[in-house]
């Protein structure tokens, strides 16, 4: 076993690994992230994270949930630190995956991955606490600059491989799947399928003899035009399939998928911009790469100012302008706590995905993380058994997801896989009870 | 372990919900009662769920209707109702009944509820179930036609920050916006107007919510200290989170109630704190006392607050605890001035 698997082992006992090692590993890090793009591209199928904020071992209930770094292919949309009890061992693990995983896991910045907001909110003291000087944290910090900005996912499917039920009702469901592609899955606590929206279009992409201009225009970059070989964004790309596929089969092609930890930004309107900016470096006050890590998407026309004074705020024709101009189906990012784990807004334009269950651990909110299947193939991303065996441990608990919003067909078939925190133990969580004292 | 002393004063002995286990007090509290009641109703399921597979759908060109909104069935609504701990712990001592209730933040519906009522978007960690109660019974004193009178003062997050400004008017800004402002003009002239300006720091003054039969009456009596320095025994305590916001990382915003209930009086603590960073502390304190035998209510009031700038040199001795007693509100009050205290004294 090499350094790197023990120490994989080691942080996942949540142990941390001695100083010399986490220099080396940040080093090592720090080499592969340089060479990658600050919009780095991703095929599906991949499971698309958010936010984990330093709670451990919800992330490792995540890896039970999503499946395990390499088997599953993981973008994690930042803020891996601060907040949470083990800041350190979390980023840590992540970084470990992919210094030995590098095409297996994808890690781009949050606007917590920062030298000053980590001062504030506890990765800096946690560095200090456990190694007594703040060394590891400027590692860290220094790897934090070689994050990525951003991701492009392509070769999503637009529909999923439906999830068998959790009650087996196999010979109607199997009818439903022959006529209907599923484009949202949502399993939520315990495996229980809780809402699946199919796709009606669904029987005729599965006829063989279908035209592109039969098609269902799943985008809004209209009809399939004839394939262009490029990357969406690029203008290379002459439609949101993105990379032509094979025989020109143009079935199940779910467009392109960006990925950026808070949104958009008014200097922004393509992602070739994104492609320009110098990301090694602190993140800035202002600026296009400050707007990326820090807007939010909000229930306006146009760009708002924020009433805080700084950062911005997009609305649904801002959404639905950058996704048609850059050939894409979906904007899939962090960000901003949501109880139900996962929000899609703007008519399934852009969606906030949130992977730090009960955070803070006292919200009692659920966690989510999204699946996005393989182009053409109706990928099983987890064997039907695993699931299965996952529901049996999980029976008791019952799953209740609420979906803001009306769902407008369109964007690639996703799953959102639900979960809840893992169990609190005596590992240095807050009690339920709080101890009493004279308080005055 | 060394995580534990340091979140210890961040987190303070905050907790989440109600658990079955360790809740021996705990008893239903009919549902009617709480001027809050979850908005179960407003849940959505689709009816494709895991028990009924969707009627199969050909592949017909007609436009897909709706998601049609189906009714909950009876597992799932038990699975969005709070079950009976979640009605909250109480306990009755000396004619006084203190219940607290703790659940998870809200969800998606009802959140949209609630910025409905308010007009503002809530704390993005908004504890809307989440109440603090102290009920008492005034007995009649044998006068013709007098009944028997029961008051009530409640603290929850609807009514606080019901007293946030809303217009925007004393708005604060976060330490770089003038810098990013004057970046910014060069290069979005388009972008002026501010979505929705309010207190965005959800400052509140608010000293709980009294039921009608009650009023407070400014009094020159003072809650005694010395009394509640004793260290009588605590048969009751609780902390309860009723908001809490990170101002988009520029600081935090918390509002907890804190109750602890001895055998002859009772102390409730409401406080708000506010810190924005590079800009000002802020403390807003409600303090509820009774004394059970006098059947005496008094409730204080008071404000604290301070630039960062001077808090930030008092705070200089203490070099590396700096970030974490900054995080904890009770550590605070220390070392921010006080602005000015209102004692009130119930009168039924």
């Amino acid at each position: 076993m090499s350094d790197l698997d023990k120490a994989i082992e080691q942080l996942r006992q949540c142990r941390p690994i001695p100083e010399l090692q986490v220099r080396e590993i940040c080093f090592k890090a720090r080499e592969i992230l340089i060479e990658e793009a600050n919009v780095q591209i991703v095929d599906a199928p991949v499971t698309i994270c958010g936010d984990i904020h330093g709670q451990f071992h919800d992330l490792m209930e995540l890896f039970r949930v999503g499946g395990d770094c390499p088997d599953t292919n993981y973008l994690f949309m930042g803020d891996f630190v601060d907040r949470g009890f083990y800041s350190l061992e979390s980023f840590l693990l992540l970084l470990c995956l992919k210094v030995r995983y590098p095409d297996r896991i994808t890690l781009i910045r949050g606007n917590h991955e920062s030298r000053q907001i980590t001062t504030v909110y506890g990765f800096y003291d946690e560095c200090i606490r456990k190694y007594g000087s703040a060394n590891v944290w400027r590692y860290c910090c220094d790897v934090f600059d070689y994050l990525a900005l951003g991701a492009l996912v392509i070769g999503a499917g637009t529909s999923v491989q439906p999830t068998r039920s959790a009650d087996g009702e196999d010979v109607e469901t199997k009818v439903r799947e022959a006529e209907d592609e599923v484009e949202i899955e949502v399993i939520g606590l315990g495996g229980v399928v809780t809402r699946q929206m199919l796709r009606r279009e669904a029987g005729m992409i599965n006829s063989t003899n279908l035209t592109p201009s039969a098609l269902p225009h799943l985008s809004s970059s209209g009809p399939a035009g004839p394939l262009l070989t490029g990357i969406p964004g690029t203008g290379a790309s002459g439609n949101s399939r993105g990379i032509a596929t094979p025989n020109n089969a143009p079935a199940n092609t779910g467009g392109a998928v960006l990925c950026v930890h808070g949104g958009l930004s008014p200097l922004i309107d393509s992602v070739d911009k994104i492609r320009l900016l110098d990301r090694k470096q602190e993140v800035p006050h202002d600026g296009a790469m400050c707007d990326l890590l820090w807007s939010d998407p909000e229930e306006i026309d146009g760009w708002g100012l924020s009433p805080r004074g700084a950062g911005f705020l997009f609305g649904s024709d801002i959404v639905k302008q950058f996704n048609h101009l850059n050939n894409l189906t979906l904007i899939a990012r962090a960000h901003q706590l949501v109880m139900e784990g996962f929000k899609e807004m703007f008519d399934s334009s852009i969606v906030t995905v949130w992977s730090a269950p009960n955070y803070c651990y006292r919200c009692g909110n659920v966690a989510a993380i999204l699946e996005l299947g393989e182009d053409n193939s109706n990928a099983v991303l987890r064997s039907g058994g695993e699931e299965v065996l996952f529901n049996r441990e999980n029976t008791r608990r019952l799953a209740s997801t609420y979906m803001g919003g009306s769902m407008k067909r369109g964007g690639p078939g996703r799953r959102y896989r639900v979960f809840e925190a893992a169990a609190q133990d005596s590992r240095g969580m807050p009690s339920k009870k709080p101890m009493p004292y004279y308080f005055l | 372990m060394m995580a534990i002393t340091f979140y210890a004063s961040h987190f303070g002995p905050t907790s989440t919900f109600a658990h079955p286990a360790i809740q021996a007090t705990t008893r239903p509290a009919p549902v009617a009662n709480h001027p809050h009641p979850q908005t179960v109703h407003t849940y959505r399921t689709n009816k494709m769920s895991s028990t009924s597979p969707p009627p199969s759908t050909s592949s017909s060109s007609m436009p897909p209707p709706p998601p049609a909104p189906a009714q909950l069935t009876a597992k799932e609504v038990q699975a969005v109702m709070p079950s009976a701990v979640d009605a909250g712990r109480t306990i009755t001592v000396g004619g006084i009944t203190v219940t607290t209730r703790k659940l998870p933040i809200l969800n998606a519906a009802e959140i949209e509820a609630m910025t409905e009522k308010l007009g503002i978007a809530p704390p993005e960690m908004i504890f809307g179930n989440n109440v603090v109660s102290i009920k008492g019974v005034a007995k009649a004193d044998g006068a013709p036609g007098e009944k028997d009178k029961t008051w009530k003062i409640e603290f929850n997050a609807l009514d606080a920050l019901d007293l946030v400004d809303k217009t925007g008017s004393d708005m604060l800004k976060v330490a770089y916006s003038a810098a990013w402002q004057k970046q910014r003009e060069n290069m979005h002239e388009g972008i002026k107007e501010v979505v929705k300006p309010f207190d965005w720091t959800y400052s509140t003054h608010y000293r709980g919510t009294v039921t009608e039969n009650a009023r407070f009456e400014p009094t020159q009596q003072q809650i005694p200290l010395d009394k509640l320095r004793r260290q009588d025994p605590i048969l009751f305590f609780d902390d309860v989170m009723l908001y809490e916001d990170e101002l988009a990382d520029n600081g935090m915003s918390i509002l907890s109630v804190k109750v602890r209930v001895m055998p002859a009086r009772l102390l409730l603590l409401a406080r708000f704190y506010m810190r924005l960073d590079d800009v000002v502390f802020r403390i807003r304190d409600t303090r509820v006392f009774v004394e059970f035998a006098e059947g005496l209510v008094l409730r204080e009031y008071q404000e604290r607050e301070d630039s960062y700038e001077n808090v930030k040199k008092k705070l200089m001795p203490y070099r590396e605890d700096v970030p974490a007693i900054m995080r904890d509100a009770n550590q605070m009050v220390e070392f921010l001035p006080l602005q000015g205290t209102v004692v009130e004294k119930m009168v039924l």
